[in-house]
């Protein structure tokens, strides 16, 4: 299917009333959860998952992507009215939209943060759209040990992530690969790590491993806190205003940097939106004429902050489309929902069911463009929304996660897995381990172990031949140079002081 | 403190799963002769290994950080509220009377536990939005979206779902 052709198929799957509905409901969940406090994007997807139990495939995969990229935005609206931001990826947006807020520029900023959002998002849908069909023709060529060689060196871009832990990430990220034994070995259907328990027989399933995590473990944290989130009454009344075409003109450079930036990042395993919009603030900081007003209230960080974000969505999807690998946390509670409803995620997608690409496009267009008058909507009442208590929030939350969990197989077990997974994600939080590297050794614990003993067997337990292949060994030594290089690059600096 | 002793949990029940849990079934004879094949522990036995070793490194690490830090100490783990013990209490208490209870009590007992835990003063406004708030998730879940929520293995509480399903359905059947 060329591209012209995915892209006249993702339309007229649009076009149907039901789907359309789909991604209009979408936005407005979507942009609601996203600008709550505590309520991630993953969050946001996990929270939206039991609405797709008795859709199609490819409305389910609609809906997702139109709550995943409207989450994002949505965070920005409490990031500029509040300074709380709604997702971690709006942090850079407090610190010039608030500001700006302060100032009485509220809906500028936020006229801002929308269309720049819409820009990222535009810009990362139509990178999906040319980038995956060429990846999945590189990827259908794959070997076991070159499909090994592509989740280690996902894996191992992990220790450059967060290079003040990487002792605690590796933790993290052996801990999630050690989640991915539990059950049936991959080959032989042995038993592994079930201590006697009948239900882990099957494995961990992952979406209630994955609300545990995010959602439960969030409202966990809130519990100690007892704060109450209340409206400001300064902003209680808020009108988008979209900045003039001169100003957007002014920061043209800026936005297509960004919306380019923030797409790389989303592909990048393990990297996702906090990360792209955090990159993208301190770069155009670096970049700028003037650096010193970062900070105090311009539309340069504002703009930064938000394409970046938006545009690793799109991003985060075409690893997940074309090699089954998720490029973040959200794409990861996706993907495990896609499986689900039989979606070959993969190589093989492009081939055997390139619908779910051009929907997946669709979709991010048209939810980009959608959200904007969404969002506009919602900023204006969410001064109201925001005065709900936790204490209500907070219950409506925990509930949804133990009905979400319960739905993905009408399991008791599921949500019992889902309990204790929001323990451990506490305990992850408190002992300064990495949930995202635990998620992605869990999510990529199954295709590397799979891959491994394929490529063994065929190389008949030869190593050195297993990786003698030209992309097994290029990705290998990638992968090899990735975990090494925060500690050799550490061990310099200390040399240095 | 409380890092350090998960870590020495977490490091003794790796090293207790090494030794008895990897596998849980002896390996087919077929694969145990095969020798080109990766046998079923070899993969969760080196990770294991590696947990072991990385773990180790990072008590060590706690360790000698918190070595002069009068903070570190048991005392420390006082600090854990009791709040939120008793919030991991009613998660883990929830998905297990979730199946004798059935989804309406469960729900309307964890709604109002926890808003009064997350500091809700209001009893009645809590219980009434505690009541409203289980009818809503039901409509949008067990009537729009098709998923059979649970309705409790204890009789009494059992009828009393199958009464407020019927009741739905009525006002359902009447709308339509």
């Amino acid at each position: 299917m060329t591209t012209w052709e995915l892209f006249t198929n993702g339309f007229s799957v649009l076009m149907d009333p039901y789907t359309f509905m789909m991604v209009v409901f979408a936005i407005v969940v979507g942009t609601i959860f996203g600008a709550l406090p505590g309520v991630s994007a993953t969050m946001a997807v996990a929270l939206g998952l039991p609405f797709t139990y008795s859709m199609q495939p490819i409305p389910a995969i609609v809906f997702l992507v139109a709550v995943y990229c409207s989450s994002i935005t949505g965070g920005s609206i409490t990031a500029i009215l509040f300074k709380i931001p709604g997702v971690p990826s709006s942090a850079p947006t407090t610190f010039d939209g608030y500001p700006m807020a302060q100032r009485g520029e509220a809906g500028k900023a936020l006229g801002i943060a929308l269309g720049s959002s819409a820009i990222g998002g535009l810009v990362s849908a139509l990178a999906m759209l040319t980038l995956s069909p060429q990846l999945t023709q590189a990827a259908l060529s794959f070997s076991p040990s070159d499909l090994f060689a592509v989740t280690f060196m996902g894996l191992s871009i992990l220790t450059c992530l967060d290079s003040k832990n990487i002792l605690r990430t590796l933790i993290s990220g052996l801990l999630g690969l050690l989640l991915a034994c539990v059950g049936q070995d991959p080959m032989y259907a042995v038993q592994r790590l079930t201590f006697g328990s009948g239900e882990l027989i099957a494995g961990l399933e992952m979406i209630p491993v994955l609300i545990g995590i995010f959602a439960v473990s969030e409202v966990l944290k809130q519990t100690k806190k007892r704060d109450k989130l209340t409206s400001d009454e300064s902003n209680a009344s808020v009108n988008t205003k979209m900045p003039s075409f001169r100003e957007w003109w002014g920061i043209k450079w800026l936005l297509a940097r960004c919306s380019v930036i923030g797409t790389i990042i989303g592909i990048l395993p393990g990297a996702g939106a906090t990360i792209a919009s955090f990159l993208c603030y301190s770069t155009e900081t670096k970049l700028s004429k003037h650096p010193e007003k970062f900070g105090t209230g311009i539309i340069d960080g504002v703009a930064a902050s938000e394409t970046a974000n938006n545009a690793a969505t799109g991003g985060a999807m075409v690893p997940l489309l074309s090699l089954g690998i998720p490029g973040g946390n959200a794409a990861a509670v996706m993907m495990s929902a896609l499986v689900l409803k039989g979606v070959q995620l993969g190589p093989l997608l492009l081939v055997n069911q390139p619908q779910y690409l051009s929907a997946t496009f669709a979709s991010m267009v048209v939810t980009n463009i959608l959200m904007v008058i969404v969002a506009i909507g919602i900023a204006k009442v969410f001064a109201q929304i925001l005065a709900v208590p936790y204490s209500y929030l907070g219950p409506i939350i925990i509930m949804l996660a133990i009905i979400g969990s319960y739905a993905t197989n009408m399991s008791i077990a599921d949500v019992k897995i889902m309990a204790i997974a929001g323990v451990i994600g506490l305990v992850i939080s408190a002992c300064h381990f990495n949930s995202a590297a635990l998620i992605l050794g869990l999510v990529l614990g199954v295709i590397c172990e799979g891959n491994f003993s394929r490529a063994y067997t065929i190389s008949r337990a030869n190593l050195v031949a297993m990786f003698s292949r030209p992309v097994a060994g290029t990705l290998m030594a990638v992968s090899i140079v990735l975990l090494l290089w925060p500690i050799v690059s550490g061990l310099f600096k200390r040399n240095k002081d | 403190m409380f890092e350090l002793i998960c870590n020495v949990l977490l490091w003794l029940g790796l090293l207790y799963a090494y030794f008895f849990n990897v596998l849980e079934a002896p390996i087919p004879d077929r694969t145990a002769r095969n020798p080109y094949t990766l046998k079923p522990d070899v993969w969760p036995k080196a990770i294991i290994i590696l947990l072991l070793i990385c773990i180790a490194i990072n008590i060590i690490n706690i360790i000698r950080k918190n070595r002069n830090n009068p903070d570190f100490s048991l005392d420390a783990l006082m600090s854990i509220r009791a709040r939120l013990c008793i919030g991991i209490a009613l998660v883990v208490g929830a998905s297990f009377v979730l199946e004798p209870l059935g989804y309406m009590v469960t729900c309307v007992l964890v709604l109002f536990f926890y808003g009064l835990l997350l500091g809700q003063t209001h009893v009645f406004r809590l219980a009434i939005f505690s009541v409203l708030v289980t009818l809503l998730l039901y409509v949008v879940f067990s009537v729009l979206l098709s998923v059979n929520l649970p309705r409790g293995t204890i009789p009494e509480l059992r009828n009393f779902s199958l009464y407020v399903e019927g009741i739905v359905a009525s006002v359902k059947s009447a709308i339509m």
